[in-house]
This record gives structure tokens, sequence and C-alpha cells, in this order.
């Protein structure tokens, strides 16, 4: 049917429900496998969408699929892309169809008359089989149309990473130490900062009445008010934000601060957002979602792209604030951010940028894994810049620091309202030298982090604990 | 699925929604026009996003006069719970009740009707959109939702799902007239999926120049076409640089206002050093763009014939 012209018949004339609404549920799943979540009723409403918008009209037929289909403002390009692949025009086939896919081309053509904006001209127009969702009999002409077409699988991840700085694997470093270290790491549970939020609920322990529920309990007596319920705030952990430098001179590092802060996210309860940084701020939260810490690694490590460049600190924060910080961060959250402080970019920037940062959270956490030894005073120019804008400043380099950042992070003991938090049963954790390099790692129970133990052992003394990495 | 409910002939087409909502002042692009056209065909609640300014809660209230019909608006918050938003008993004058009950010595013929009536019961906003009296369905207008939490999400999920609401002492209310439902969101939080799911959606993006000098001229009726243009061309500019705040369309027109009251019939530099502050909202933002970079646009302007 390559260029052979019909009379101009009204393209609805040629209407078929059928084939109409199965354009919808294709145009439905070519959606979903570029990464748009779609259901069936999605294409449901599709199809009655299009029975009340005029079908020739493509702006519109557009405007009500992406009304219906998009529910992030991230979606809307990766729509836009598959819109004009789905209903796209071909100009000329390049080569001869094969007479077995007569039946299908018939069936093309129909739906040549069902798509959207189509005129009396019967071109090709192809349902976009090549996202995978085809018949196998059509397999052939798949692989042709792909040598036509582009050919692209789209996903909303490609329309982030665009540059190609090139990826960067872990490297296995001690591996006996480190495997040990992330062990450790993956057990922990950090207990975490609480605020209080303005919701109510009733408990014994509260300061003001509830008379909704007192009434409803006390009209058994005639509303007379014997029986009291109090009610409180609920407390509910802070939410945190993580920021991690992965540049080259923080990349000995990063692994097991990335498997750190994947154990942050796993806490229950807890909102915890992730970004790395580098040259550029990478948006990470998704990735390191899920139970398997090794798993959330690689994943991150495909993601980032410009792994050991150089580092511009201050450009990253900015783009965070200017960017993210509206969207993830509360002024009741806690911000922790890794890096080491040494930067390319503008110490000033960093200056104003993290006094930015400070205002806009509750508490500004800074992880320094250079900060370990003695003597340490922040000469980087970054670091000196944004000093004196954090709430908190640790070292990161062996896992007793990181104790003491669960301690932090803890708010100290504290709770929002200075009195104690209840929580969990703590348990003790020990970590012993024993000897000949090594060390032998003793799980008493499963870790909350809380104050340290004083059972003895090289725990106590947190800086006689050795070094994570060397 | 809901019935296509039926709107009033000059609004059963997109076209004809576009032009009423041009008719109160408010412009409306074409996508918008028909977000809001499936909304109200399909019986679905439409969420806007977009950033502040740009008139996603005015929409609504065009939308309620467009309609001539009620709106009814929830500001959402954190902690906002069923009390505030659907009802609540006024159990002071209950106990009241039950004591005046007492008094007169009818207590023991009472039954739960006296106390537990509807003379005793709070409506808030969503309880009061349920309950559409005269037949015509109101605009309910959940404003800000991103700001709630999610357990109160999880709330607005069931009643946006049946709109029907159970108070135990009275019973169900299921609404007669489903009202027509707008959700806006200012993304300072993803929106639980579930809701998303069940809204049809749509992002409001700044306006185009000839659009913005549209929407000026059209709700600031006074201002003269060479100042419109001159604004909308300043803003424009702005947005384009590096600040805290970009301003909205809504800054925009407060500034136009703010000009024309000044008796302002073309921009000069002295006269948009003083009014910056009520473009820019951040004192930062105003140090960069007041004195040698405003006149530099003003100038950019000028020379571009504006």
């Amino acid at each position: 049917m390559t260029g052979t012209r019909a009379p101009a018949p009204d393209p609805l004339a040629a209407f078929d429900g059928t084939v109409f609404l199965k354009n919808a549920v294709l145009f439905t799943r070519a959606l979903r496998s570029a990464g748009v979540p779609t259901d069936v009723r999605g294409a449901l409403d599709f199809a009655r969408a299009l029975t009340l918008v005029e079908i020739g009209d493509r702006t519109q037929v557009h405007a009500a699929g992406a009304t219906l289909f998009c529910r992030r403002r991230a979606d809307l390009p990766v729509y836009d892309a598959v819109f004009d692949q789905f209903w796209r025009r071909h100009v000329a086939r390049i080569a001869p169809a094969p007479p077995a896919d007569d039946a299908r081309r018939e069936t093309k053509d129909e739906s040549n008359a069902a798509a959207p904006g189509s005129d009396a001209e019967r071109r090709e127009e192809r349902p976009s089989g090549r996202q995978g969702q085809a018949d196998p009999a059509t397999d052939g002409e798949l692989d042709d149309d792909r040598a036509i077409g582009d050919g692209r699988v789209l996903s909303p991840r490609a329309f982030s990473v665009a540059e190609a700085f090139g990826h960067r694997e872990f490297d296995r470093m001690s591996g006996a130490e480190l495997r040990d270290a992330e062990r450790l790491i993956d057990l922990l549970r950090p207990r975490l900062e609480t605020r209080l939020t303005r919701r109510y609920e009733h408990h014994p322990h509260g300061r003001r009445l509830a008379p909704r529920a007192m009434f409803r309990r006390n009209v058994a007596t005639g509303g007379d008010m014997v029986d009291w319920v109090w009610r409180r705030r609920v407390p509910r952990p802070r939410s945190i934000v993580v920021l991690c430098d992965v540049s080259g001179s923080m990349e000995r590092h990063a692994r097991l601060l990335l498997r750190f802060v994947q154990a942050l996210s796993r806490a229950s309860g807890v909102r915890t957002e992730s970004f790395v940084f580098g040259t550029r701020l990478t948006r990470v939260t998704h990735e390191l979602r899920g139970r398997d810490p090794d798993l959330a690694i690689r994943r991150v490590s495909e993601t980032v792209t410009d792994w050991s460049g150089g580092t511009r600190i201050g450009e990253s924060l900015r783009t965070f604030n200017l960017r993210w910080a509206r969207r993830v961060l509360r002024s009741s959250g806690v911000v922790i951010v890794v890096s080491d402080g040494w930067d390319r970019g503008d110490p000033a920037l960093v200056g104003v940028e993290v006094a930015r940062l400070q205002r806009n959270c509750h508490r500004l956490i800074w992880l320094n894994p250079l900060a370990g030894g003695d003597g340490y005073e922040p000469l980087a120019a970054g670091m000196a810049a944004a000093y004196p804008f954090v709430d908190d400043f640790l070292p990161i380099h062996s896992l007793a620091s990181l104790e003491r950042l669960g301690e932090v992070l803890g708010g100290l003991g504290l709770g929002a309202s200075g009195r104690p938090p209840r929580t969990g049963v703590p348990h003790v954790y020990r970590i012993e030298a024993a000897g000949s390099g090594r060390r032998s790692i003793t799980a008493v129970a499963p870790r909350v982090f809380g104050l340290p133990s004083r059972a003895g052992g090289a725990w106590a003394d947190p800086a006689a604990a050795r070094p994570l990495v060397r | 699925m809901d019935e296509t409910r039926a709107l009033p002939a000059e609004l059963a087409t997109i076209e004809g929604l576009q032009t009423a909502f041009r008719a109160r002042d408010y412009v409306a692009d074409r996508g918008l026009s028909t977000s809001v056209f499936l909304a109200l065909a399909l019986g679905r609640p439409l969420l806007l996003e977009g950033e502040a300014g740009v008139g996603k809660t005015q929409l609504a209230k065009t939308l309620a006069e467009t309609l001539d019909t009620r709106l009814i608006r929830l500001q959402c918050y954190e902690g906002l719970d069923v009390t505030t938003a659907v009802y609540e008993w006024n159990y002071a004058r209950q106990m009241l009740e039950i004591r005046l009950l007492e008094a007169r010595g009818e207590i023991e013929r009472a039954t739960a009707h006296d106390i537990f009536g509807p003379q005793f019961l709070l409506k808030r906003p969503l309880l009061q959109a349920l309950e559409a009296t005269d037949g015509n369905a109101p605009v309910l207008l959940i404003d800000e939702i991103d700001r709630a939490d999610e357990e109160f999400e999880a709330y607005l999920l069931e009643i946006l799902s049946d709109f029907q609401v159970t108070i135990p002492e009275i019973g169900t209310v299921k609404a007669a007239v489903p009202p027509r439902v707008i959700l806006t969101s200012n993304r300072t939080r993803e929106v639980h999926d579930a809701l998303k799911r069940r809204c049809l959606y749509h992002w409001i993006d700044y306006p185009s120049a000839a659009k913005e000098i549209e929407i000026v001229l059209a709700r600031v009726p006074a201002t003269p076409e060479r100042l419109a243009g001159q604004v909308v061309g300043f803003v424009g500019r702005l947005r384009s640089t590096d600040l805290t705040k970009v301003p909205g369309v809504a800054e925009t027109l407060d500034w136009a206002a703010a000009l024309l009251a000044l008796g302002a019939r073309e921009l000069a530099p002295a006269l948009v050093d003083e009014t910056l502050g009520v473009l820019l909202k951040y004192e930062e933002d105003v140090r960069r763009v007041r004195g040698a970079t405003a006149a530099g646009y003003v100038d950019e302007l000028a020379a571009a014939g504006v």
C-alpha cells in the first residue's frame, strides 16, 4: 500500500471500535515500557476521552493523553516522545514487506484510519511494536523497523543522564576488612532524632485532654467526666537528606559511606533522600532503596557518571538548594554532607550555599573522612568556608566514628522535647581486635545505635578503633 | 466509571470552556482547557501542579464562576485531620443539651438523636462539598495537598473514590451530585501515587510572552499596552536570570498594578528599582538585580523595540 491514494474518505467513517481500543491499549503499553506507569484503566479512560475530543486534532489527543497518563512533570517529555513515535508517519518503507504479513498490514491500514491526525493520504503507520510487546510472528518486521527508525528504547533515566563521563566500578580493596566493615554497616539500625508533629494521638502520657474521645467514652455516665483521655503530639523521626561527595579524593570512602547511607534509608519510618555529587549533583534515592545493599550500590554506580572527577562543592550545593531543597528538605529535617572539602570551585560560593543549607534545615552535619587524625584543621579552602555554618562536624574514617554519628543523629539520646525517647531495647555490639591484624566481629544482637557500651574491649575507646580503610 | 455529567451547552466543548474562562479574565491555554474539560466530562479530580503563582488556585475560582456554583475551599497543612476537614461534633453544646434535658426532667425520654442530631454537627469543607443542596455540583478546591501528611491523603483517597463519608452516629452521607474536585500542589513533596492515579494531571507552566501580556491586559485592564509589553518583557528576562525565586504570573500582575498605581506609563530604571520589592521577595535577588542589571534589562527591552 505504498503511496496509493484512496479517494478522500472521512477518517471517522472507517472507524472501527475494536481497532480503536486496540490502539489505545497498544499506546498504553508503549508508555509503560518507556517508564510511564499506566494500567488498563488508563487505557479505557483514554479511549473514552478520545470519544469526547476531536480525534482528528493531534494536539487535542496529545493533551488528552498527557492529562490522563502523566502523573508528574518528569513524565511529560517521555510521553511526548512516545506519542510522537507511536503516531508518527513513515515517509516510505525501505524494504518490501514479506507476503506473509499481508494480514497484519491490513490491520495496520485500518489502524491508519483510526490514528489521530491521519488524513486522506494513506501512509504506513506503525504502532511502536519495537517496544517489545508485539506478537512474535512479526519479529522479522520489527528488525526491519528498527533499521528504519532510531530504535531507541525510551526510559526516564535516559533523559537525565546525558553526558558520558564514563562509568567507574568500585575497586575492591583490602577485601576481608572491607567485607567485615560492610557486614557491620549492613546490620546498623540507626536510631534517629524525633520531632513532634502536629498530629495528635491518644496516649496516657499526653498533657492535653482529648475532648471528643472523652465525651464519647463518658456518654455512658451521662456526661460526667469519669474517664479522662489524654493525647499527645505524635513523635516522628526527622527526615534525612544525605549529600555524599563521590569525587576522586573521596573515592576510597565512597563505597562504605554509600553503604551507610543505604543502611540509613532502610531504617523504618524515615524519609531519606540521598544525593551524590562530584562535578554535578545526582539524586540516588531511588537506586538506594531496597533491601539488598550490594544491588543498591551497583545501581548507584551505574547511574552516576562523574565518579572520581574533580569536585565542585559550591555548584553542587547550589543546584541542590535551587532545584531540590524546596521539594525534599523540610525545615525540620537533618542534612548530612559527606565530603573532605577539597574542591575546585569557588570557596565563597561554598560558604554561601552551606549557609543557606543550614538556614533551611534543622541540623547540618558534616562528615569529613580526613578529620579523624589528631591535629586536623580545616585548611582546605572549601572546608574552611563551610566550617562556620555547620552544626555538627564529625570524622568518618572508622566504624567507631559511625557509632558516634549514630549518637549525633539520635540527638545525643534526647528527644525533641528534652525527654529521653522510648525506643526498642538497645543491643550491644562488640568489635574486638583479635590479633594478627584481623578483627573478629561479635554480633551480640541486632544493632541499634545507642550510647557506647562500657563493657570493655576496643569498643569502649572510639579513638582506638582501627580505621576502615588504610 | 462515572457517567458524563451534563454540562451547559456552551461548555460542552473545549473551545467553549476556554472562551468561558476568557470571558472571566482567566487566560487558559489549550492543554489546560482540555484537562479541565476531561476532568469535568469523566468525573475525575484534577491535580494541578506548577510553580508558585501561575494561577492554579485562580483556575478553581474561575471554574466555580463559570459553572455558576459554589467554591468550597480546603486549605491543607500538616496535621490536617478528619475533625478539621470533614466534621466535628459540637460537644460543648451537646453537653449543655444533656444538662438541659436533665433539668427539664426529660432525660429518660431522650434518645440518641437528641444528642447526636444534625444541629450539633459542625460541617467542615469536605462534608459541605458532599451535601450539595441545590442539585448543582460545587467545585471543591483542595489547596496545597502536598502540605498535608500521608494519613490525610489516604483518607482523601477514600472520599474521592466513593464520594461518601460515614459518620458513626448518623450514618453514611453520600453525595447526590459528586463535587468537581481540583487539587493543587506546589511539589514540596511527592503526592502519593494512589492519589495521583485517581486524578487527571496537568502541569501549568509559565505562559509565553504574548499570553502573559494578554493576562496582564485582562486582569489589570487599565494598563497601557506599551507598559504591559515592557513589564512582561522584563519579567521574562528575570526568569532566565539565576535567582533564588523566580517571579510568577501573580507577581507580574502585582507589579503591573503597582506601576499603574504610581502613574507610570513606561518603564524607567529608577521606577524599576523602587518597585523591585513587588517582584522579588529575597534580599539577595533584589540586590543582584537592582541598579545596573535592571537598567541593562530596560535598555535591552528598548533596543528590542518593546
